[in-house]
C-alpha cells in the first residue's frame, strides 16, 4: 500500500515538475534558420556587386527569452529588426528561443560556437547570463535589448526613453477625453515603470498649457511620485478592478502600466462599450485584436531599429560598443495610433502631434 | 462569531467580561479622538464632499449626494464618543460587537468623506466593486469550507482555481462559455479526486498533496497557456458571460445596479451560500460531514462511510473552486494569462478560516477584503498622503486587525487534516 503510494506520488511529484520546468515549449532547443534567409540572395544581387567587400555574409544571431520569438512583444519586434537587415543588406539571420531560464547560458554559448558575429540577447531577463558570456568571450560582440547598464568593450545596451513616446499619448490622451478626466495605474512603481506615467502626465499638462483646459490625470501624482499601484504584473482581474475605480471615477482614457494586466481594464472598456486605452511597449490594437476599438495609441518600444543599426553597424565592421537610448529622434520610440482610430482622431490634432515630435526632437520640450 | 457561540453557551445569560468591556470602551474613544484629530482638524468648515450614487456604466442615474464635510465629520466623531463613554460606564453587553461594527463604519466614513472633501468619490462604483472582488474568494472560501469541514485540509484551491480559469478558456473558446464553465467545474472535480484519492485512500500528508496540486496547476497552465493559448489568440478568447440585470430590482436606485446588475457569477455565489448554508446545517447529508470532520470515529461506529462522506465532500469541493477559477476568466476578463489568480485561491483559504468555516462568514470575510483592496484603490486616485505601498497592505491589515480583535479564535473542525484509518 504505502510503496504504491509513494510511486504515485514520486511520478506525479517528477511529472509536475516537468510541466513547471518546461514551461513555454517542449521540443530541444534548435537552431532554426531565418525563413528569411533564402530571400536574401535576391536582395543582395543588386548592391552586393558594388558594395564590393565581398565577405560572407555577416551573421546575427538572436538569443530570445522565455516568450519565444512569435510572443508579438520585444522578442518578435527584435526579430523583426533582423528580417529587415536581411531584405535590406542581406545578412545571415539566426535565432535560438530560451524555453526556460538554464537556457540562457547554454543559448549564449551555443552561438559563440556557432561564429556569429553579433548575439543579440533580448530582454531584462538575459542580463545576467548576457554580461558573464561577455566577460568570458572578449572577441565576441554582443548587443542587448533593454538592458542599458552593463559596460563592456565588446557590448552595445539599449535603453528607451519612453517618457518621450508617452508624452506624446498623454497630449492625444487630453485632447480625446470627452470627460476632462485620463486616468493611469502602474503594476509596481520603479524607475523604469514611473517613467511612462511623468511624460503621460507631463504630456497631459502640454497639452492644457497650450488649449487652456483642464484635463485631469487620475492615478499619478507627478511630484510625489506615488500613484496608484496593482502590485503585481499577473492578475488582470486586478486591472479590471483598476480599470472600473478610474471610470467610475470618471476617467474616459486609461493608459495601463502593467503589462497583461492592462488588458482587464480593456475587458472592462469593451463590456461597458465606453473608453479607450493606451498601450504600452507595443501595438495593443494589434496585440488584442479582438479589442482594437477601444485601443487609442499605444506606446512603443521600436527595438527592431536597435537590432536593424546595430546588425548594419557590423556590417560595415563598425561595431561600437556603449549605449544605445531609443528616442523620438532616432525614432526608438513613438507613439503608434490604434488600428481602428484614423478617422476618430481629428486631423488637427494629429498636425500638433507632429509638431511636438518636432518640438520634443529639437529638445524645447522637456518630457521628464 | 465567538460572542454567538457564547451565547450559545451561556443561554440566556449575559456574557461580556469587564475587561473587554472596558477595552472597548476605550477603542470607541480612542477611533472618536482619530476622528477628531486626523480628519476634522484643519478642515476648512465650507468644503463638501460629493458622493456619486451611480457606478459607471450603469444607466440607473441617481442623484449625487453632497455632504458639507466638516459638520458630517463633527457629528460622526462626538456619536463615536458617546458610544464608547455609554460602553464604558453601562456596557452594550450583547450589542457590543454590533456596536463596534457601527462605530468602524463610523470611521471609515468620516474617513471617506475627509478624503473625498473637495472631490467625488463614487461610492456606489467602490460597493460594487468591493461585491466582486468578494466573488472569486468567496467561492474559493466555500471550496475549502466543503473539504475542511469533512476533514481534509485543502490547501490547493489556488491550482484548482487556476485550472479551472485555465480550461474553461479553453473548452468555452472552442465551444461556448456554459460549456467551458462546465468544463472547468469537471476538471477541477478530477484535481479535486487526485487531492482525495492521496490524503483518503493513501492517506498521505494533505498539506503536501495539495502543494503538488498547485505545483502540477501552475506548470500545466503555464506551459499549455504558452503554447496555444498565447500563440492561437482564437483559443483565448471564450468572450464573458453578460450582465444580466434582475427586472424591476436592478432599476431601484443606489442599490439596483450594485446588487441587481451582475453578471451570472454575483448571483450564483449567492445561491451557493444559502444552499451549502442549509446543505450543510439543515440536512442529514450535512450532518454526516460534519460529524466525519469532528469525530470521524464516532460517526462510523453509527455506521456512517467516512471515506464515501470525504471524496464528495473532497470532490465537490474541487468543483466549487473550478466554478471560482472559471469567474477569472468567464466572468472578469474574458482571457487567460500565466498564473493571473495571482494567489486569490490562498486569500480565500484565509477567508474561509477568517469565516470561521461557515458559508456567511467566508462571504463576510471575502467582502471586507474586498472592500479594503477597493478602498485601497479609490484613495490612492484621490490622493491621499499615504504612500501607495501602505495602501496595498491595506486589506491584509485590516484582516489581521479583525481576525484578532474581532472573531478571535475560530473553530477548526477537530478531525481536520487527520486522514481516518478504519480499524
Amino acid at each position: 500500500m504505502y510503496k504504491k503510494l509513494s510511486v504515485i506520488l514520486a511520478a506525479l511529484l517528477v511529472f509536475s515538475m516537468l510541466l513547471t520546468a518546461c514551461a513555454p515549449k517542449p521540443e530541444a532547443p534548435a537552431v532554426e534558420e531565418a525563413p528569411a534567409a533564402e530571400e536574401a540572395p535576391a536582395a543582395e544581387e543588386a548592391p552586393a556587386v558594388e558594395e564590393a567587400p565581398a565577405v560572407e555574409a555577416v551573421k546575427i544571431c538572436q538569443v530570445t527569452d522565455v516568450g519565444g520569438v512569435d510572443d508579438e512583444s520585444f522578442n518578435a519586434t527584435a526579430w523583426k529588426g533582423i528580417e529587415d537587415a536581411i531584405a535590406d543588406f542581406g545578412i545571415e539571420g539566426k535565432y535560438l528561443e530560451s524555453q526556460q531560464q538554464t537556457d540562457y547560458e547554454k543559448n549564449l554559448n551555443a552561438f559563440v560556437e556557432e561564429g556569429c558575429d553579433l548575439i543579440i540577447s533580448v530582454g531584462f531577463l538575459l542580463a545576467d547570463a548576457t554580461a558573464a558570456a561577455a566577460e568570458a568571450n572578449p572577441d565576441q560582440n554582443y548587443a542587448t535589448i533593454d538592458v542599458d547598464w552593463l559596460d563592456f568593450s565588446n557590448l552595445r545596451g539599449s535603453g528607451f526613453a519612453i517618457n518621450e513616446a508617452t508624452f506624446l499619448n498623454g497630449y492625444l490622451a487630453a485632447g480625446m477625453t470627452e470627460t476632462g478626466i485620463v486616468g493611469t495605474y502602474v503594476g509596481i512603481a520603479f524607475p523604469a515603470t514611473t517613467v511612462f506615467m511623468d511624460g503621460f502626465v507631463l504630456g497631459v499638462r502640454h497639452y492644457n498649457e497650450v488649449h487652456g483646459t483642464d484635463v485631469k490625470v487620475l492615478g499619478w501624482d507627478y511630484e510625489k511620485q506615488d500613484g496608484l499601484q496593482v502590485g503585481n504584473f499577473e492578475s488582470l482581474d486586478d486591472g479590471r478592478a483598476m480599470g472600473e475605480s478610474l471610470m467610475d471615477e470618471g476617467a474616459d482614457i486609461i493608459m495601463p502600466v502593467a503589462g497583461p494586466v492592462g488588458a482587464g481594464t480593456l475587458a472592462v472598456m469593451e463590456e461597458r462599450g465606453t473608453g479607450w486605452l493606451i498601450g504600452v511597449d507595443n501595438d495593443w490594437s494589434l496585440a488584442y485584436e479582438a479589442q482594437a476599438d477601444f485601443v487609442l495609441a499605444s506606446a512603443m518600444k521600436n527595438m527592431d531599429k536597435f537590432v536593424y543599426e546595430t546588425s548594419k553597424s557590423v556590417q560595415d565592421g563598425a561595431f561600437e560598443a556603449g549605449t544605445w537610448i531609443g528616442t523620438l529622434e532616432n525614432g526608438g520610440v513613438g507613439i503608434q495610433l490604434g488600428a481602428t482610430m484614423a478617422d476618430k482622431i481629428p486631423a488637427e490634432l494629429k498636425a500638433e502631434l507632429e509638431e511636438l515630435e518636432a518640438a520634443i526632437i529639437a529638445g524645447e520640450i522637456v518630457t521628464k | 462569531m465567538t460572542t454567538s457561540t457564547k451565547q450559545m453557551n451561556h443561554g440566556a445569560f449575559e456574557y461580556t467580561s469587564p475587561t473587554r468591556q472596558r477595552t472597548m470602551g476605550v477603542v470607541f474613544l480612542l477611533i472618536a479622538v482619530m476622528v477628531f484629530g486626523f480628519f476634522s482638524r484643519g478642515l476648512d468648515t465650507s468644503l463638501v464632499t460629493t458622493f456619486r450614487m451611480s457606478p459607471g456604466g450603469s444607466d440607473v442615474v441617481a442623484p449625487d449626494w453632497i455632504i458639507p464635510s466638516s459638520i458630517v465629520i463633527n457629528i460622526l466623531g462626538f456619536i463615536c464618543a458617546a458610544l464608547g463613554a455609554y460602553q464604558l460606564v453601562r456596557g452594550f453587553k450583547n450589542w457590543t460587537n454590533l456596536v463596534l461594527g457601527l462605530v468602524a463604519a463610523f470611521f471609515v466614513f468620516s474617513f471617506l468623506t475627509w478624503a473625498a472633501a473637495e472631490q467625488s468619490l463614487n461610492l456606489a462604483g467602490l460597493i460594487n466593486s468591493s461585491l466582486i472582488k468578494a466573488v472569486p474568494l468567496t467561492l474559493g472560501a466555500m471550496s475549502g469550507i466543503l473539504c475542511e469541514r469533512s476533514g481534509v485540509v485543502n490547501i490547493a484551491i489556488e491550482g484548482m482555481m487556476l485550472s479551472g480559469a485555465f480550461v474553461a478558456t479553453l473548452v468555452g473558446s472552442l465551444t461556448n462559455i456554459w460549456i467551458g464553465l462546465l468544463a472547468a467545474v469537471i476538471f477541477s472535480g478530477l484535481l479535486g479526486l487526485l487531492h482525495a484519492v492521496l490524503s483518503i485512500k493513501y492517506k498521505a500528508d494533505q498539506i503536501i498533496s495539495g502543494t503538488m496540486i498547485n505545483i502540477l496547476a501552475t506548470g500545466m497552465t503555464s506551459f499549455f497557456s504558452a503554447k496555444f493559448l498565447q500563440k492561437y489568440q482564437q483559443l483565448n478568447n471564450p468572450g464573458r458571460f453578460p450582465t444580466w440585470d434582475i427586472p424591476g430590482l436592478s432599476k431601484i436606485p443606489f442599490i439596483g445596479p450594485i446588487l441587481f446588475s451582475n453578471n451570472m457569477f454575483v448571483y450564483a455565489m449567492f445561491v451557493f451560500i444559502v444552499v451549502l448554508t442549509i446543505a450543510l446545517y439543515y440536512t442529514r447529508w450535512g450532518l454526516r460531514l460534519r460529524a466525519v470532520g469532528e469525530h470521524p470515529k464516532a460517526a462510523d461506529t453509527l455506521g456512517i462511510n467516512v471515506y464515501r462522506t470525504r471524496y464528495v465532500a473532497v470532490v465537490m469541493g474541487g468543483m466549487m473552486a473550478g466554478f471560482g477559477g472559471a469567474y477569472f476568466t468567464l466572468g472578469s476578463v474574458g482571457r487567460f494569462d500565466e498564473v493571473m489568480t495571482a494567489g486569490r485561491g490562498f486569500i480565500s483559504l484565509a477567508a474561509m478560516i477568517f469565516g470561521n468555516f461557515v458559508p456567511a462568514g467566508a462571504f463576510a470575510a471575502g467582502t471586507l477584503f474586498g472592500f479594503s483592496d477597493a478602498l485601497a484603490s479609490k484613495l490612492a486616485i484621490l490622493k491621499v498622503p499615504i504612500p501607495s505601498e501602505f495602501l496595498l497592505m491595506a486589506p491584509y491589515l485590516v484582516t489581521m486587525i479583525v481576525l484578532a480583535g474581532v472573531v478571535g479564535r475560530t473553530q477548526v473542525p477537530a478531525a481536520d487534516g487527520v486522514p481516518y484509518e478504519k480499524e
